[in-house]
């Protein structure tokens, strides 16, 4: 039996999780997960290739964990798009395809399937269980990445049992919800699951619950700031906030240190390839984190951040490992800089690196500029194909006031110009009434 | 929208962009002042050509680009000076009305 599986037996009528069907505590979970497994039992087998197409709720995260015990490999799919879900169950090679409805029932389908991929087969070989994941690549097919579920699960293993609160905001088919579930579940933490992620959702939930941890995103967070939410809800149980998947501006943080005065700010780092590092923020004012994680090893080349971890990826199902090197390590594409005492800055993609005329301009520091501007409620910067310079900086920005565009123009220049090198001065400036981003709640700088 | 008007709108941007960068010859800029190469670098000329298409956008509802491969491939550079300028301007706003 997966030992954590057995903790959540051991946990009883502590409080678990809400999701938007009900409140339910860790002996609830316990016992549907057991549920589940009697029900496919005779069916799915240890190493079977396993989809699991469902929300984020109670009833999938007991089958996820039910599919974990008996080492499975799980497709966790969350896409509501068709295509997107076939192409995933094709890539995965699934055996079964599992969809559960609102009030849990389990329908199961067993999928024709070919020849396993040899990733897969080592796993299955090794009774260990397996998690496929999809980077939300931001051109072509998304890759599938295979990692060692038991691995990545036992790193979670020996936490002090905490009463803590935690909103989950990213799903479990990505890295960082993974994560929260399983450091909230290991340490017997309640969790909450909002049933749509937008910024009054969660602050309703924050609310109601008193929810005292919060992961989430740069993006999201300044549509919480946007939206006022703080103004119309008590968010006082608030403790922490934490952000990664995407850098966060000085600017940024600045304005949410003065909303949200008491609470700490903690930088997260991780990636779909390594799993997510242990990582101490200097102070809740600083963008300088040291990566502190027995579990992991990392270097700098060429300003990019190269990790190395004990949990990383055994490998993609339908790429190539050129973002390994051939000793293991992973080369994240996030630039980053030693600021000394090991201390590392974030300073953005290296794909989003803006190219002007041979002079490199990273979205991150445009954006923190215009941040200071309080006309300005949100920025997105980014790089466009220009025949005189090669590239040349644009600017998404949304202005909260009532201004003439050409005014409002001229003075973003002019604030630019002051503070900014000329070829780092965004050159377009569109007004818009929302910047890009994804569903995850990232910034889209490359179309 | 005549010859002289876009010339009008050329000389208002090139003045602004003189007043970003001190530039004399730029503030008190003529159908004669020369653009690039001499008052205006490559720079300078990607931030003249953004207010150029912002405003023929803005004022006249068209919109061109301004500098692409075709305004690097002119014998004589479009960028020269502003009657030039204007005349390449007024070329493609009538090519954009054509289509």
């Amino acid at each position: 039996m997966n030992w954590l599986v057995d903790l959540i037996g051991t946990m009883g009528d502590r409080e678990a999780l809400v999701d938007s069907s009900g409140e339910y505590s860790y002996a609830d979970l316990s016992e549907q997960c057991s549920k589940y497994r009697a029900e496919f039992e005779s069916q799915i087998k240890q190493g079977d290739v396993v989809a699991i197409l469902s929300d984020y709720n109670f009833y999938s995260i007991s089958l996820f964990l039910a599919l974990l015990d008996i080492n499975a490999i799980i497709v966790p799919i969350v896409s509501e798009i068709n295509e997107e879900i076939k192409d995933r169950i094709d890539i995965s090679k699934c055996d079964f395809v599992t969809k559960l409805d609102k009030n849990g029932k389990l329908d199961l389908t067993k999928m024709k399937c070919e020849e396993k991929h040899e990733l897969v087969n080592e796993l299955k070989a090794n009774e260990d269980s397996g998690l496929i994941l999809f980077s939300s690549g931001s051109t072509g097919k998304p890759k599938a990445m295979i990692h060692n579920l038991n691995k990545l699960v036992e790193s979670y293993k020996g936490k002090k049992t905490k009463k803590l609160k935690m909103l989950v905001f990213l799903m479990f088919d990505h890295i960082g919800g993974l994560n929260t579930l399983l450091n909230s579940l290991a340490m017997g933490a309640r969790i909450i699951l909002p049933m749509k992620r937008d910024a009054e959702e969660v602050a309703k939930l924050i609310q109601k619950y008193k929810v005292q941890i919060l992961p989430a995103s740069p993006t999201f967070l300044n549509l919480m700031l946007i939206g006022n939410v703080a103004g119309k809800y008590d968010l006082s149980s608030l403790k922490m906030i934490t952000y990664g998947t995407e850098p966060m501006t000085d600017g940024l943080l600045v304005r949410l240190r003065k909303v949200f005065g008491k609470v700490r700010f903690l930088q997260t780092f991780g990636t779909s390839e390594t799993g997510i590092a242990q990582t101490v923020s200097r102070s809740s004012d600083s963008l300088e984190m040291k990566i502190d994680d027995p579990n992991l090893e990392y270097k700098i080349v060429n300003d990019e951040l190269w990790l190395k971890s004990k949990t990383q990826v055994l490998g993609y199902l339908n790429a190539e490992n050129e973002s390994f090197t051939d000793d293991g390590w992973f080369k994240t594409g996030d630039l980053v800089e030693d600021v000394g005492e090991g201390y590392l800055r974030i300073i953005g993609r290296n794909k989003e690196v803006i190219n002007v005329g041979g002079e490199k301009v990273l979205p991150s520091e445009i954006e923190s500029v215009l941040f200071e501007l309080q006309e300005i409620d949100d920025v997105l910067v980014k790089g466009v194909p220009n025949a005189i310079t090669g590239q040349s900086v644009v600017a998404d920005v949304v202005w909260n006031a009532d201004d003439d565009k050409k005014e409002v123009r001229k003075r973003i220049r002019a604030h630019c110009k002051a503070l900014l090198s000329s070829y780092k001065v965004p050159t377009k400036i569109n007004i818009v009434d929302s910047v890009s981003f994804s569903n995850r709640f990232k910034k889209k700088r490359i179309l | 929208m005549s010859d002289n008007e876009i010339t009008k709108l050329v000389i208002e941007s090139v003045k602004e962009i003189g007043a970003d960068q001190d530039n004399d010859e730029m503030i008190n800029a003529t159908e004669d002042t020369r653009l690039f190469g001499d008052n205006l670098d490559s720079m300078g000329v990607v931030f003249l050509v953004t207010i150029l298409e912002e405003s023929i956008s803005d004022d006249l509802g068209v919109d061109i680009a301004l500098a692409d491969e075709r305004a690097m491939s002119q014998k004589t550079s479009p960028f020269r000076n502003v009657k030039k300028l204007s005349h390449y301007i007024q070329m493609l706003i009538e090519e954009e009305k054509d289509s």
